[in-house]
C-alpha cells in the first residue's frame, strides 16, 4: 500500500519554481549585502532543522509516555525528521561561511569576562566541530526511531510495539543537551558578550510550538486531499490544539521569565540583549511576536469548537508558524543587521524557501512509508479513543 | 413535583452507551445516567449541552488578572510608592508574576466552587445514595416516565438488546438531586 498522495507534475514544478526563486532572490542578496544574506540563511536553516528535531522529539516524548493516541498519524512527524538531512548540511554550510566572526573571534583577546574556557569553547575549529557532531546526533537518532516504525510494518502477527522506548529515551537526554549547547553555539554566541541561563529552554519552548503547527497543516491537508483521510480525526485534531495552547503559554513563559530576570537585576553585560530588542525600532517587532506566538492562539483556541475545527485550527498554526519566523528573525538579526530592522524582499524570500523547502522535503519523506502505522499494537486505540 | 422515572441496570459500560443512544432515538427523554467511572462518549450519547462551566473559569481568571493588576499598580505607585531597585513606580514587569498567579488561582478556586454550588454540594450535606452499586460495578441509566406515551413493556423488550440485567419504576420527589 502506498500513498495515494503526490502533487501533480505542474504543483510540484510550480512549488520547484518558487523555492527556486525564493533561492535565487537570496543568492543575489549575498552578492549585494553578505550580512543580511547570511542572516536570512541562516534563519532558514535553523528553521528546518527545528522542525525536523521537533518531529523526532514529538515522536520520542509520545513514545516514553506510552502514548497510543498520536499513533494513527505517526507517520506524520516521522515524515518531518526527513527535514533533518538536508536542513542540517544547510545548516552546517551556513554556518561555515561565518565562523570566523562567530562569537569569541568576533571579539578581541583580553576583554571582560574572559576566561581560557570560553576561549577554548568559542574555538572556530571546535564550534565547526561540535555543529557536526550535533547535526549527525539528531539525524542518528531520527533514523533509528523512523526505521523501527517502519519496520513494524512488515510484522503483521505480533503484539509488540516498535521497541523504540530505549532510543526515545536516549533521545530526549541528548535532545535537551544538544539543542541547549547548539543555539548557544550558533545564536547566543551572535552576541558573545551576551550570556541567558533560559537560553535552553526558550529554543526548545519556540521549537515544540513551531512543530506542533506545522504538524498540524500537515495533518489536516493530508485528510482533505487523502492518505489520512477517515484516519485523522476531531479528537486528534482536538489533543493537538490542546497542546498547541499549552506550548503557546509555555513559550509566554518562558519568553517573559527570562526578560523579567535580566529586566529586575539590570545588569548591563545582561541587558545588552532586551536593550537593543525592546528600546528601539525592534520594540514593535517583539511585541508583534508576543501576539503571533501567544495573545492570538490563546485566546481563539480556548473554546472547545476552535481546537476541533479544521479552518480556525489551519489558521492558528499559520499564525503561530510566522511567530516562529519572527521570534527568530528578533533573535538573529539584531546583531548582524543592526539596529534598525530590515525587512524588504530578502526576507519575504526566507519565508518562501522554508515554506517550498518543507513542502518539498517532508512529502518526499512521506511517500516513502505507509501513511499509517498498520500493524502498530496502537493503532486501534489511536482510531477509536476518546480526548 | 414528583415525576415517574424507569429505571435500567447493565453491567458493561458498552451496553449503556448503546442502550443510551438508541433511548434516545426513540425520543425519550433521559434523566440521568449513574456510572462508577467517567464514562467517555456518555456526555455525546446524553446528548449533553457543553459546561458552562468553562465560562466561570475563564470569567474568574480574568478577574484575577484585572484586579491584581490594579491593586499592584495603586498600592505600589499611587497609594504607597516605594523605590525597589531604582525601578519607576509603575513597574508592569514586575506586577505580571502575581497577576498571572491571581489568574490561575481565581480560575481553579472559582471552577471549585462554582461545581459545587451547581451540584448542591457543601460540607455537612448528607448523601443521599438511591442506587449503591452504581459506586460499585453497575450502571444505571434513568428514563423519564411522565410522557403518556411511554410503554414500559417496549421499553424493557427493546433494552434486552442491551443486555439490560434489571429494571425498575421509581417516584421521584423534588427533581433527582
Amino acid at each position: 500500500m502506498n500513498s495515494e498522495l503526490s502533487l501533480s507534475q505542474n504543483q510540484t514544478r510550480n512549488l520547484v519554481a518558487v523555492t527556486g526563486v525564493c533561492a535565487a532572490i537570496l543568492a543575489v542578496t549575498a552578492i549585494l549585502s553578505p550580512d543580511r544574506a547570511w542572516a536570512n540563511l541562516f534563519l532558514v536553516a535553523y528553521y528546518l532543522v527545528t522542525l525536523g528535531l521537533g518531529g523526532a522529539l514529538f515522536i520520542a516524548m509520545t513514545t516514553v509516555c506510552g502514548a497510543g493516541w498520536n499513533t494513527a498519524f505517526r507517520r506524520v512527524p516521522e515524515a518531518m525528521t526527513g527535514l533533518l538531512p538536508v536542513a542540517g548540511l544547510f545548516v552546517l554550510v551556513v554556518l561555515a561561511f561565518r565562523l570566523p566572526q562567530l562569537g569569541w573571534h568576533h571579539h578581541g583577546h583580553g576583554d571582560a569576562g574572559t576566561f581560557w574556557f570560553k576561549e577554548l569553547w568559542l574555538q572556530p575549529k571546535f564550534i565547526a566541530m561540535r555543529a557536526v557532531g550535533y547535526v549527525l546526533l539528531w539525524i542518528g537518532f531520527s533514523k533509528i526511531l523512523v526505521s523501527n516504525s517502519r519496520r513494524r510494518d512488515n510484522q503483521p502477527k505480533s503484539s509488540k510495539t516498535n521497541g523504540n522506548t530505549v532510543p526515545s529515551i536516549l533521545f530526549i537526554f541528548a535532545f535537551g543537551f544538544s539543542i541547549s549547547l547548539a543555539s548557544v553555539d550558533w545564536i547566543m554566541a551572535l552576541e558573545p558578550m551576551w550570556f541567558s541561563t533560559m537560553w535552553g529552554v526558550y529554543q526548545f519552548s519556540g521549537l515544540i510550538q513551531a512543530t506542533l503547527a506545522a504538524m498540524i497543516i500537515a495533518c489536516v491537508m493530508l485528510r482533505k486531499f487523502g492518505p489520512l483521510r477517515g484516519v485523522f480525526r476531531d479528537d486528534h485534531l482536538h489533543d493537538l490544539g490542546k497542546l498547541l495552547i499549552g506550548f503557546s503559554c509555555f513559550w509566554m513563559y518562558i519568553w517573559f521569565s527570562q526578560y523579567m530576570l535580566i529586566w529586575y537585576t539590570n545588569i548591563p553585560e545582561e541587558t545588552a540583549y532586551f536593550t537593543l530588542r525592546t528600546q528601539g525600532p525592534w520594540g514593535p517587532i517583539v511585541v508583534g511576536s508576543i501576539v503571533l506566538n501567544w495573545v492570538i492562539p490563546f485566546f481563539v483556541l480556548l473554546p472547545r469548537p476552535c481546537k476541533r475545527s479544521e479552518s480556525v485550527m489551519l489558521k492558528i498554526a499559520v499564525v503561530v508558524l510566522i511567530g516562529r519566523w519572527v521570534d527568530l528573525y528578533v533573535m538573529i538579526f539584531p546583531p548582524v543587521t543592526g539596529e534598525v530592522p530590515v525587512f524588504g524582499l530578502p526576507e519575504f524570500a526566507t519565508i518562501g524557501l522554508i515554506s517550498g523547502l518543507a513542502f518539498l522535503l517532508f512529502l518526499r519523506a512521506f511517500k516513502v512509508a505507509n501513511p499509517v502505522p498498520v500493524h502498530d499494537p496502537f493503532l486501534e486505540e489511536s482510531l477509536h479513543y476518546h480526548c | 413535583m414528583s415525576s415517574r422515572v424507569f429505571l435500567a441496570t447493565f453491567d458493561h459500560e458498552d451496553d449503556l452507551l448503546a442502550a443510551t443512544t438508541a433511548v434516545r432515538e426513540q425520543g425519550l427523554n433521559i434523566v440521568d445516567a449513574y456510572t462508577p467511572y467517567a464514562v467517555h462518549g456518555l456526555d455525546q450519547a446524553m446528548g449533553l449541552k457543553p459546561s458552562r462551566l468553562t465560562w466561570v473559569c475563564f470569567i474568574c481568571g480574568m478577574i484575577g488578572v484585572t484586579g491584581m493588576l490594579w491593586f499592584e499598580h495603586v498600592s505600589a505607585s499611587v497609594w504607597w510608592p516605594i523605590d525597589v531597585g531604582g525601578k519607576p513606580w509603575n513597574s508592569l514587569p514586575s506586577d505580571i508574576p502575581v497577576a498571572f498567579e491571581a489568574a490561575i488561582l481565581l480560575a481553579g478556586f472559582g471552577s471549585v466552587f462554582a461545581l459545587f454550588a451547581v451540584s448542591r454540594l457543601y460540607p455537612g450535606k448528607h448523601p443521599k445514595v438511591s442506587l449503591p452499586r452504581t459506586t460499585d460495578d453497575r450502571f444505571v441509566l434513568v428514563i423519564d416516565e411522565t410522557d403518556a406515551s411511554f410503554d414500559v413493556q417496549s421499553i424493557e423488550l427493546m433494552l434486552t438488546e442491551f443486555n439490560v440485567v434489571g429494571t425498575a419504576e421509581q417516584i421521584l420527589n423534588g427533581g433527582h438531586n
